[in-house]
């Protein structure tokens, strides 16, 4: 038996020289070629809009007429102007309760349900994912007639238990977190579907090794689920963040701000500004902003994550 | 992944940009052909059809202009007139709610129609002065009314006829004392069956419950262009109807302008505050209804207009806004503004038609008595919209028991700051 003939090793073609860099500018083109088209789209679609957004953020524009260079005026007027500081405050609001309620509501169902245990899983997850694909002003109108002291399903049950809820959406104080909590309805399940998938990557075997080890589901939950769970969590909050940041369409059909502004939203205001007003500078000067802090917040966030991740490799 | 999320982020909100910011393409109309009009309005019912006739008639009767209506919900119409007209794809003649009205006017999305007026052959020399004080910012007409009727009273003539009321109040005392005696609650639970009237608190038929009742007694909201709507007079007109609201229980509370007209369409109130379509609704509910002036105030009589105007956009392109102009004439000659009036039910726009013409429909001779003491909501009033908020806010929180002196003096601030801005 002979040994068999050892295979000669050749070295790649080392990088550089001319061929190679012909190699490399046809490759480069080739990826130009079919990148183009989306390239075309988004320049056409978002970085042209956002550039000539910033240029009006600076001007006095209103759609129509001439328009005139304004400087920071309308970034001055965001900073100032009491009824922004309100809106501003009214999202921070919307995003406090609906964010963290809209997640853990999310997690917590994901965790039930990624349980081989439960019978009927298949239908709970498509049970609980089917507000998320309802037309968001249809889900507004409807939970607007439930919540209605005089026609609404809601009250009247409540009634029935001696459960006076009154006119929720009418109430100052009770507005803000009746369409929070109809967000939360809404949006929970396409969370709750991305925690599953993330759930779905952790290996089987970790969890073995944690009970081999002796580990309650509490350990094997905040030792092994959670950090593992890391970069779902962190995209999912991120995606709540947004939403809630950018709240308007289900809260215009609800309350349209009110009662007395006190559901009036940044968008809401970018909105009021740019089609009740006509103030399409200083509309474009707030949608700068909020894109800012939106930016800023999922910096944050990615950072803080990102650390954590890097902690607990 | 957090790149791409963050990347979705930015992009939505550039939609947002996108649908701000609009783009640019202009163009000058045939020189040859007849000039091709597009003309936006949201009637939709009986008088839609009138509209549509009169448009059909201007069109047959010459040959060098064609009009065709796009007709669609008012507030579409004010959601896709701004993008519309800064892509100068827009109407050339619109049609739009009087309170929407100043702020297109003032940042000069239409033309100025001075010279209109002051033509005798425009038709539009005698238009009634209140309704032409609805389309004027700064002393410059902007537009023609095409309509302009005053919030009323409608009520139920059986509800009357139980209470023993032969006759319609003719002052506010008269009228608290006539609901009084129509509020009926049979189970003794304090909530009635019936309210003797529904008395909206915010989101008013047309915006002119309240200041109608706020002039009624010598008060007001702006007057000549600075915020007077913190005065002892309002506070007493806010403190006389909740009182009445509050104590005698005469009207729900937090009820808005559409609720109202269920509200009494399902015989639950005596009396409400309406517009000509009021008769449409109360006749569906088989309510035989009358139709009242709102009772004279403390100080006067006053009811405030649901107005609406129509004007000519400015596109740049003369040759259609000369057309356009010569529908405003056709518009306003006696014959279509007899017809508008009798097919829309509203009052008719002109001092010069006579009563007669107009006698046979019955909520037009009605509501043409009214017009004397008929006053434009906040006329010239760039931020309307803003005011007419700040407004909501007050009567709202009034009526549901707050402190008025700090709710008139809060209002006072939010029109004085509406005012600033325009």
């Amino acid at each position: 038996m002979s040994a068999p003939a050892a295979r000669a090793y050749r070295p790649p073609a080392p990088l550089g020289g001319r061929r190679g860099a012909r190699v490399e500018r046809r490759r480069t083109l080739t990826a130009l070629g079919f990148l183009a088209p989306a390239l075309v789209i988004l320049g056409l679609f978002v970085a042209w809009p956002m550039l000539s957004a910033l240029r009006l953020s600076f001007t006095d524009a209103s759609g129509f007429g001439a328009e005139e260079w304004v400087g920071l005026d309308n970034y001055v007027r965001v900073f100032t102007d009491p009824d922004i500081r309100d809106a501003m405050l009214n999202t921070l609001w919307y995003t406090v309760l609906f964010t963290p309620t809209a997640v853990l509501i999310a997690l917590a169902l994901a965790l039930v349900l990624n349980s081989p245990a439960l019978p009927f899983r298949g239908f709970f997850r498509t049970a609980l994912f089917l507000p998320f694909i309802v037309s968001l002003a249809v889900a507004a109108f409807a939970w607007s007639y439930l919540l209605d002291p005089r026609l609404g399903l809601l009250n009247h049950w409540l009634q029935g238990a001696g459960v006076q809820l009154g006119d929720v959406l009418e109430d100052p104080v009770l507005a803000m977190p009746a369409v929070a909590l109809v967000a939360v309805w809404k949006n929970f399940g396409f969370y709750m579907v991305i925690f599953l998938a993330g759930l779905q990557d952790i290996p089987a075997s970790l969890y073995e090794a944690a009970r081999v080890d002796g580990a309650g589901a509490w350990l094997r939950f905040t030792n092994v689920t959670l950090p593992l769970l890391s970069n779902t969590f962190a995209f999912v909050l991120i995606f709540a963040l947004i939403a809630a940041l950018q709240a308007f369409d289900q809260i215009y059909v609800m309350t349209g701000g009110g009662p007395y502004g006190s559901t009036q939203t940044i968008v809401m205001e970018i909105y009021r500004s740019g089609f009740r007003r006509l103030e399409l500078g200083f509309a474009s000067a707030l949608s700068y902003v909020l894109l800012i802090a939106t930016l800023l917040l999922s910096i944050v966030q990615f950072v803080f994550f990102g650390r954590r991740e890097k902690d607990l490799g | 992944m957090t790149r791409n999320i963050t990347l979705a982020g930015v992009g939505a909100i550039a939609a947002a940009a996108l649908v701000l910011t609009g783009c640019s393409a202009g163009g000058d109309s045939d020189a040859d052909g007849p000039v091709e009009l597009v003309f936006w309005h949201g009637y939709t019912e009986a008088d839609g059809d009138v509209l549509e006739g009169i448009v059909d008639e201007f069109n047959e009767s010459q040959d060098e202009v064609r009009i065709s209506t796009e007709i669609n919900t008012w507030d579409v119409i004010d959601d896709t007139l701004l993008p519309a007209l800064s892509s100068k794809t827009g109407p050339d003649l619109v049609a739009m709610p009087a309170e929407r009205f100043p702020v297109y006017a003032a940042k000069k999305a239409f033309i100025a129609l001075d010279d209109f007026y002051a033509d005798a052959a425009s038709n539009a020399g005698d238009v009634v002065e209140g309704a032409k004080a609805m389309t004027e910012v700064d002393g410059t007409s902007y537009g023609v009314p095409i309509g302009f009727v005053p919030v009323a009273i409608y009520y139920d003539k059986a509800a009357f006829a139980e209470a023993g009321i032969a006759e319609v109040p003719a002052d506010w005392d008269a009228w608290v004392e006539a609901a009084k005696k129509l509020t009926v609650d049979e189970n003794g639970d304090g909530t009635p069956e019936r309210y003797g009237m529904v008395l909206p608190d915010h989101a008013t038929v047309g915006n002119g419950v309240w200041p109608s009742l706020l002039w009624g007694n010598g008060g007001d909201i702006v007057r000549d262009g600075a915020a007077v709507i913190d005065s002892p007079e309002n506070a007493e007109t806010l403190e006389f109807w909740r009182d009445a609201i509050a104590n005698d229980k005469i009207s729900p509370t937090g009820v808005d302008g559409i609720e109202a007209d269920s509200v009494f369409s399902s015989g639950r109130a005596a009396m409400t505050f309406g517009g000509p379509w009021m008769t449409f609704i109360a006749g569906d509910a088989g309510i035989d209804y009358g139709i009242a002036p709102i009772p004279a105030g403390p100080q006067t009589q006053a009811a405030s207009a649901i107005g609406l105007t129509l004007s000519i956009t400015d596109q740049g392109d003369e040759r259609k806004q000369e057309a356009a102009k010569q529908f405003l004439s056709f518009f306003l000659n006696d014959d279509n503004a007899a017809a508008w009036s009798l097919g829309s039910g509203w009052p008719p726009l002109r001092s010069g038609i006579p009563a007669e013409a107009v006698s046979e429909n019955a909520t037009v001779a009605a509501l043409s008595q009214f017009t004397p003491f008929t006053r434009p909501l906040l006329p010239g009033v760039v931020n309307s919209t803003d005011v007419l908020s700040a407004l909501d806010e007050l009567t709202q929180r009034a009526m549901a028991g707050e402190d008025i002196a700090g709710l008139l003096e809060a209002a006072q601030s939010k029109v004085e700051s509406a005012l600033a801005d325009q």
